[in-house]
């Protein structure tokens, strides 16, 4: 009995999860007659991809799409590239008095502040630099953004590595930088993955530099084009709940993928999980 | 004095501290250049009427949803924890909320916040409630409230995961200790469970905290701070002040005090995260 209770409970629980993300997928799929009928239609309605294909085909959000997957794609391996060397720096050789310690609380603390912060400084300088509106400046926020995350989780990667391994390897004649490529690299290669897949779901959903650093779709991306087409007068709820299912099914997925490292990554690698 | 020299490990992590001075450091600068442009963004600032409001209702939010989150997410926690089989199968379900992006779990909720046509009042007036009065987001009255319900269903799962591995990272041995001399369940769970778990409690409420203070996406998209003021944030005054009323100097003096309270937090954090 109690058992039973106990499985309803996390039942209804899913249920209230999923049923605000499941109504949104039948918005999506419904004939425009019967998106807002009385009483709500959860199964059983005649269903349609027309809203995928006014959205998508030809539409704004095809390049609303393309500039989400280029800048997710762009700042995740620039932000590795600069990040991963930090980490093993920090993670492995000798600093004096605890700077190692210092650099790293320090870096992690950038990706602590607000964005709203920074947003009119960094806004202000890239009028300047006339990267507004341009794939290029949202990527260098947003490498900003994701470079002290990379830093922390893989310096805590680096660290379950025993240092017998490269060590082993420099004696053989390797060289540091070759240490770490094959030696240590090969042997964090699913945290590298979990750390790369975060950095990816950042960018993919991040809303606030996006909707102050673009105006057109030479830049938008995908929630800021699904935001415009909210707070406009008439709204297409239909376009809009299919650009929103589309938006969020890669993020699905990459985050199954890295299920096992979710924990230690939403904690900044505190809880090992 | 001996020459120091600079350790070897510098020159590895020098591009990342050369990328940060210039897009974190570097814009905090410039943003106190901005506000101390004029003094008075800073006298402005405890006598304007729309940022005190939206500080107070920034801070109700943080507190109910917090309050909310934790006290849902622990629940969950143990639930899940206690049952047999099918664990993977809630833990990867009640997920879903968080990882969407936030301006499409606000999308959902718009649909099914609307009082007309949106499904929520639907479903209650087919089972017979009157929904004449359920306003949500649209009512003054239960707009903010409205908001705390989406982000308590988007970030419950976020304290439910942290908690959940928190107390499967518990050793049994107390808890079986505690069984042995006679005490009750919730005997162990307040006097050995919660202790153990409590560097995790810390760590997530201060991680949800720091974000929820600067809560923007959810509320731009569902109420853009309305009706009236009903929902203004102080991320949302922010960003009206700034890219509304291009008022540069007085957006970068409030978000200072945004700073000051995220700073409160990451002080906090490193500490539990240092001590773990």
């Amino acid at each position: 009995m109690k058992r039973t209770l106990a499985y309803a409970a996390g039942l209804l629980a899913v249920l209230i999860a999923v049923a605000p993300v499941y109504w949104l997928i039948t918005i999506s799929l419904k004939r425009e007659v019967d998106q807002f009928s009385y009483p709500p239609q959860w199964f059983g309605f005649p269903a349609t991809l027309d809203h995928y294909r006014e959205a998508f085909a030809g539409g704004a959000f095809t390049a609303y799409f393309g500039n989400s997957v280029a800048l997710a794609a762009i700042s995740t391996l620039a932000a590795l590239l600069i990040g991963v060397p930090a980490a093993y720096g920090l993670a492995r050789f000798d600093w004096p008095r605890r700077w190692d310690d210092r650099l790293g609380d320090w870096i992690l603390s950038t990706r602590m502040l607000p964005p709203i912060v920074t947003i009119v400084p960094l806004f202000l300088m890239l009028r300047q630099a006339r990267l507004l509106d341009s794939l290029a400046g949202l990527a260098l926020v947003y490498t900003g953004f994701n470079l002290p995350f990379v830093v922390w989780m893989m310096r805590g990667f680096f660290e379950e590595v025993p240092r017998e391994m490269e060590e082993a390897a420099m004696l053989d004649g390797e060289s540091r930088g070759g240490a770490l490529l094959r030696i240590v690299l090969p042997l964090v290669k699913p945290g590298l993955a979990a750390t790369a897949v975060f950095c990816l779901v950042v960018a993919w959903n991040e809303f606030l530099f996006a909707l102050i650093l673009t105006q057109t779709e030479a830049a938008m991306t995908l929630p800021v084009g699904i935001a415009s087409h909210v707070t406009q007068y008439e709204i297409q709820w239909g376009v809009m709940s299919a650009a929103g299912v589309v938006a969020m099914l890669p993020v699905l997925f990459f985050a199954s993928a890295a299920q096992k490292y979710l924990v230690r990554g939403l904690s900044l690698g505190a809880v090992k999980g | 004095m001996k020459p120091r020299r600079i350790p070897e490990g510098f020159w590895w992590v020098f591009p990342s501290i050369a990328v940060l001075l210039a897009l974190s450091v570097y814009p905090l600068i410039y943003a106190v250049k901005l506000s101390l442009a004029d003094r008075r963004n800073f006298t402005r600032l405890v006598s304007d009427r729309l940022f005190l409001t939206a500080g107070a209702q920034t801070i109700v939010l943080t507190l109910a949803a917090l309050v909310l989150e934790f006290a849902l997410g622990l629940a969950l926690a143990v639930l899940i924890d206690s049952l047999a089989r099918g664990r993977a199968f809630f833990r990867t379900a009640l997920l879903i909320p968080m990882l969407l992006p936030p301006v499409v779990a606000a999308v959902a909720w718009r649909l099914i916040y609307n009082p007309q046509f949106g499904v929520l009042n639907g479903t209650l007036r087919r089972i017979g409630v009157n929904t004449a009065h359920l306003t949500w987001t649209s009512g003054e009255a239960s707009a903010l409230a409205s908001v705390i319900l989406v982000d308590v269903w988007e970030w419950t799962p976020f304290l439910f995961l942290l908690l959940s591995a928190g107390l499967q990272s518990i050793p049994p041995e107390p808890m079986e200790a505690a069984r042995v001399d006679g005490a009750s369940a919730w005997q162990i769970f307040r006097d050995v469970t919660i202790p153990l778990l409590m560097p995790t409690i810390l760590l997530a409420l201060l991680l949800r905290a720091m974000d929820l203070v600067r809560i923007f996406d959810q509320i731009f998209i569902l109420t853009q701070g309305g009706p009236g003021t009903a929902t203004e944030t102080v991320s949302l005054y922010i960003y009206r002040t700034a890219f509304r009323f291009s008022n540069f100097g007085y957006a970068a003096a409030m978000s200072f005090v945004l700073l000051a309270a995220t700073m409160l937090f990451s002080r906090g954090l490193l500490r539990v995260m240092r001590s773990r």
